[in-house]
């Protein structure tokens, strides 16, 4: 074939694609499936593929949080899509994601009573004990946290401020591993995998690793030891080392029923015996105890469905002060209408009433999801719902007075969590946080949580 | 003129990609010049003031062409592929004159002087992170890396310019600088004959088609296209037309969607899943790499043809391979056989083993016991095994034990070190070595497999899988179930294959009985291979796209979490759930495994049918497979879903 005739045939496929550019742009229905084809516009970079990808820095000025008398009264008007009027005051003292360490502001400010850490302030005025006692924080959340992501940088920040060591709780059978402890389980004098330790209950598992009874324990897991489903005796062996030498050779404690037998040496627990073990935790005495409780794909409406007597009593016991909540980006992908997401937000706020009746001493932080990004026609989007989420959720928090920290503002908005991965801060899934990404935003809260301290 | 500025300048988040308009609309505009010089009406030996005459003409547009391709993709960069250039056209015609002139020593100098600027360059750009952490992990330093070419150009350019605390890697690096070799060690070696114009040379190390990643073409197979007249034929356009629609849909169809839609999730996160499904990612992984690899230079091979240049195959359908060794000669072929030609074969290949050998395995050694910090543990037994080596290799043992085995511990120890080093190539992280280890280490055990007879066989699969019981059951790491469960595998397979030979051997089988043990068994090398080749992925994904700074440690970490998952947290309950929730990506996984192990004479047979086509049938069909192809560029994702303990 001579040159030009390979030229006219390229010439002949790019003007029959050109053509159904011009006839069929957009989306053509073929049946059950449905064909996109793009304009020729957009082809030719005239006009873009619609990006909702907006620069941060931008999206800092703009999307500053609503006042809480303004969504209330938005609320059920707000649409996903709709951007927020600059005029919209701003209220709340969230930085800009620049910062990657707990270093604290100098500048002093008097909280404001619409700046939500107003209510941690009965968490503010427990720490003073913190030489005499444990103060214990508990941060619950979905799989953001898990490997003691965030919550790392949260205790860490708090120990080193206020005293304590300690890696906290910890499952009987560590299935994902942590960051911050290494557990290896032998079973009988042999190691084995978690898996293959003592039959587990979940709360937030599926069906077939629920219990009944409700209990669960604080952390919502329990590992039932020489259950009655499964064969032989069992004398376990958790060997659990800490990352960061200050915390090994810290206070153990059990959590377990009194027909568990259990002794210590130095990081190795032996357990035996017959009943639940609901943790294990190293702590010290006094101090800040900063437990990292992670639910893998919960929307975090399972406290109701854990024993109250159960949780009230170690809340007290323990003298819990602050409860961290951290959910609802499970939420996102499945649901895309505001209705679905404002009866999930309903749920939640339900569970704040009913964790805050067993832990009447305690306060509590909600953190909402993060920015979350999904495909949609090759373009990586923020879903419409995260903004929407986020907006009800401060307002749940606004009513049901506890502290709110919009993870997904604080990030930079919707697109943010695109800049995220681009500085490899988070993963390609476009949800989760790369350890770096984790560090920082965990770095962020106790930042956050710490200048309220200073300046309450 | 910001349009104008879009076009032509370098934007590092727009670089020129075989899957974008952009690209299209570029090659045919650069086709249409093409075009009118092929057409150009004066021939061979005449115009322009050229020995060459158009077909000179025809290389400098396209070198030009090239150089502008890879400033839309590197930038400044372009400096670099000019340097080499250059310096490798200086230095080969040098080596020329030096052998003309019966000057060995000077010519292997001139060698020795162009690979040291080549691999220098290689290594500061790749290995430079590689090399500042395992010299601050030996000697506790805290040395950093730093840009002196940044440094340089800041000098330049206004300060700050350029960062100087980070290297970036040039894009094709890797690929022109062992073409720039094999052309100079081709001239010492008297294969090609130096290249007269730079311009003709430019072209030959620059052509856009295969500039950034291959096929690797060696200077005796490209070179004498240089001076050979435009020539297509009918079927070989159709073919070429054929090539491209084909690795387009292998990138966009099979490897993108699967990378998106679940690879992705899986090796950023390992622990967020089960390890069934980081074993379906694995293996989902070794057809993704394939056909995004392969899908490329599928591209590149058509779009060559196209302008009537030949590149060579780069992949024969390689997971069809029934071993290791059969695996690398289908794989990435143009690098296997460059790693043959200049590596290999120089150092001994199947007939000596010599200084190389010994130097390559001493640093592998010592790499290793650094890497892992088991200084006495690697260095003793490598001490007596290389000095067992070396006693072996003198004439009295020589004479009593015969060619044969000579030839397999040479070949097995050369090919090891090529292996080792071809992972290196790959990428700057322990775990391409790693990577690369295994697979030599795989080729080896599988040669010493095929010569023992059933017996040995048996008796040496049933001792491991034994050994990896007793290891499962005192140290139960998840390492060890998973040898185990592939242990146990091959174990049933062997005994199943055993127990046949232990009947049949000594009777005359039919026909019928004995075809269908050669299917069977051709079916079980080729999974096992194929297992064996994906376990070996673990580590080459895990250390894929990372930041050098950090690469060692994430890619590590990655690989552990995954053994750990696979190994530990099986979960059998999730599995149809996560075959139901993800069923187009499993559907995708097991159609593509399908097209790819059909035979070769029915791929062949619809490669001849599209490119017979009329062309007014091709056009449409070229259309319509567009449209289908850019449903998947559009594809939305899947929701992520998590599966809980």
């Amino acid at each position: 074939m001579k040159p030009y005739q390979v030229l006219i045939f390229i010439a002949c496929v790019m003007a029959g694609l050109a053509t159904l550019c011009v006839v069929l742009p957009g989306r053509i229905a073929l049946g059950a499936t449905e064909l996109k084809w793009p304009a020729l516009t957009e082809v030719l970079g005239i006009q873009k593929t619609p990006d909702t990808i907006i620069p941060v820095d931008t999206i800092v000025q703009l999307d500053t949080l609503l006042l809480p008398d303004t969504i209330t009264q938005q609320d059920t008007l707000i649409q996903p899509e709709q951007p927020l009027s600059p005029a919209i005051a701003k209220n709340d003292s969230i930085a800009p994601q620049k910062e990657d360490n707990c270093q604290l502001s100098t500048v002093n400010y008097q909280l404001s009573e619409s700046d939500s850490r107003i209510f941690l302030r009965t968490f503010y005025a427990s720490l003073s004990q913190s030489g005499k006692q444990v103060v214990r924080v508990l941060h619950y959340g979905d799989s953001q946290i898990e490997e003691d992501r965030m919550t790392q940088q949260i205790r860490e920040a708090l120990q080193n401020r206020y005293g304590g060591s300690g890696v906290g709780l910890m499952p009987l059978a560590q299935t994902i591993p942590s960051r911050t402890v290494k557990q290896q389980l032998h079973m009988n004098g042999r190691q084995i995998q978690p898996a293959q330790g003592p039959r587990r209950f979940i709360v937030y598992g599926p069906k077939r690793d629920r219990r009944d009874d409700g209990l669960y324990g604080v952390m919502g897991q329990v590992a039932v030891m020489n259950d009655s489903l499964v064969p032989g005796s069992e004398k376990l062996m958790a060997v659990c080392t800490p990352q960061d030498p200050k915390n090994r050779y810290t206070k153990w404690q059990v959590l377990a029923d009194s027909a568990i037998q259990y002794s210590f040496s130095r990081d190795t627990v032996f357990l035996s015996g017959k009943g639940n073990v609901y943790g294990l935790s190293q702590e010290s005495d006094t101090g800040l105890i900063v437990d990292n409780i992670p639910m893998r794909g919960c929307l975090g409406l399972v406290f109701t469905k854990m024993d109250s007597a159960q949780l009230a009593d170690f809340y007290r016991e323990q003298n819990v002060r602050l409860i961290i909540l951290q959910f609802g980006g499970n939420a996102i992908p499945f649901n895309e209408t505001p209705s679905t997401i404002q009866g999930i937000v309903r749920g939640l706020r339900k569970q704040v009433q009913y964790l805050r009746m067993l832990a009447p001493e305690a306060s509590f932080l909600f953190i909402g999801p993060s920015d979350m990004l999904t495909q949609i026609d090759g373009v990586w989007q923020t879903y419409p719902m995260v903004p929407y989420m986020d907006r009800l959720l401060q307002q749940m928090a606004q009513d049901e007075q506890i502290a709110y920290f919009s993870l997904f503002r604080w990030m930079g908005g919707s697109g943010s969590m695109a800049k995220w991965q681009e500085t490899g801060l988070a993963g390609e899934d476009g949800i989760h946080f790369m350890r770096s990404g984790a560090r920082k935003a965990g770095n962020a809260v106790a930042k956050w949580i710490l200048e309220g301290m200073e300046n309450e | 003129m910001d349009f104008l500025q879009y076009i032509l300048a370098f934007n590092s988040e727009s670089p020129l990609l075989f899957t974008q308009f952009y690209f299209w609309a570029f090659f045919a505009l650069v086709y249409a010049l093409f075009a009118l010089i092929i057409s150009l009406p004066f021939g061979k030996e005449s115009g322009l003031g050229s020995p060459y005459g158009k077909l000179h003409l025809r290389n400098v547009y396209l070198m030009f062409v090239s150089w502008f391709f890879y400033y839309k993709t590197s930038g400044l960069f372009l400096l670099i592929l000019a340097f080499v250039t250059l310096s490798d056209w200086i230095i080969a015609g040098r080596i020329k004159s030096a052998i003309s002139n019966h000057k060995p020593q000077i010519a292997k100098g001139l060698l020795c002087l162009s690979v040291i600027i080549d691999l220098g360059l290689l290594a500061y750009f790749k290995y430079a992170y590689f090399f500042t952490n395992m010299v601050n992990d030996l000697f506790g330093t805290g040395f950093r890396v730093f840009d002196i070419f940044a440094y340089i150009g800041n000098g330049f350019a206004e300060a700050g310019r350029f960062s100087v605390d980070t290297i970036v890697l040039p894009v094709g690096i890797s690929f022109y600088i062992f073409q720039v070799i094999s052309y100079t060690v081709d001239v010492y070696r008297g294969r090609v004959q130096p290249v007269k114009n730079i311009l003709d040379f430019g072209f030959y190390v620059s052509f856009f088609p295969q500039l950034v990643a291959g096929p690797i073409v060696r200077a005796e197979e490209f070179i004498p296209q240089l001076y050979k007249p435009f020539h297509l034929s009918r079927r070989v356009f159709g073919i070429a037309v054929f090539w491209i629609l084909n690795g387009l849909a292998k990138k966009i169809i099979m490897s993108d969607f699967l990378a998106v839609n679940l690879i992705d999730r899986v090796f950023n996160n390992p622990l967020l899943f089960s390890g069934f499904e980081n074993l379906f990612a694995l293996f989902a992984y070794s057809l993704q790499v394939y056909a995004d690899f392969s899908g490329y230079t599928d591209i590149a091979i058509g779009l060559a043809m196209l302008m009537g240049f030949y590149l060579p195959m780069n992949f024969n359908s390689p997971y069809k391979s029934q071993s290791p060794q059969e695996f690398w000669r289908r794989w990435h072929m143009s690098l296997g056989r460059w790693l043959k030609g200049y590596l290999y074969i120089p150092l001994g290949g199947n007939r000596k083993i010599g200084f190389g050998t010994y130097f390559w395995l001493s640093l592998i050694a010592f790499v290793s016991a650094a890497l892992t910090n088991w200084w006495w543990q690697i260095l003793v037994p490598f001490a007596l095994f290389m000095l067992v080596v070396a006693v072996i290799n003198t004439a009295p043992f020589r004479e009593r034990w015969g060619t044969d085995f000579y030839k397999l511990l040479y070949s097995n120890l050369n090919s090891f070190i090529t292996q080792v080093l071809g992972g290196l190539w790959h990428g700057a992280s322990w775990n391409f070595i790693i990577w690369g280890g295994i697979n030599g280490i795989g080729m080896i055990v599988e040669k010493i497999w095929r010569k023992m007879n059933w017996h040995l066989r048996f008796l040496s699969i049933t001792i491991l899988t034994f050994g990896l019981m007793a290891l499962d059951y005192f140290y139960g790491l998840p390492v060890w179930r998973l040898f185990l469960v592939w242990s146990a595998i091959i174990w049933i397979g062997t005994a199943i294959r055993y127990v046949y030979w232990l009947i049949t051997q000594d009777m005359t089988i039919n026909c019928q009985l004995s075809i269908i043990n050669s299917q069977l068994s051709k079916a079980w090398a080729i999974l096992q291979t194929f297992t064996f080749i994906t376990f070996t992925r673990l580590f080459f994904r895990s250390s894929s796209n990372l930041d050098p700074a950090t690469a060692n440690e994430v890619a590590w970490e990655t690989a552990r979490n995954m053994v750990n998952q696979i190994g530990g947290a099986w979960n059998n309950a999730i599995i149809p759930e996560f075959l139901w929730a993800y069923k187009s990506v499993v559907a995708m996984f097991v159609a593509g495994m399908l097209i790819h192990w059909l035979p070769t004479n029915w791929k062949r047979r619809y490669r001849l049918a599209f490119s017979a086509m009329p062309l007014w049938l091709m056009v449409i069909v070229v259309c319509l497979a567009i449209v289908v192809i850019y449903q998947f560029v559009t594809a939305e994702m899947q929701p992520f879903i998590y599966f809980q303990f």
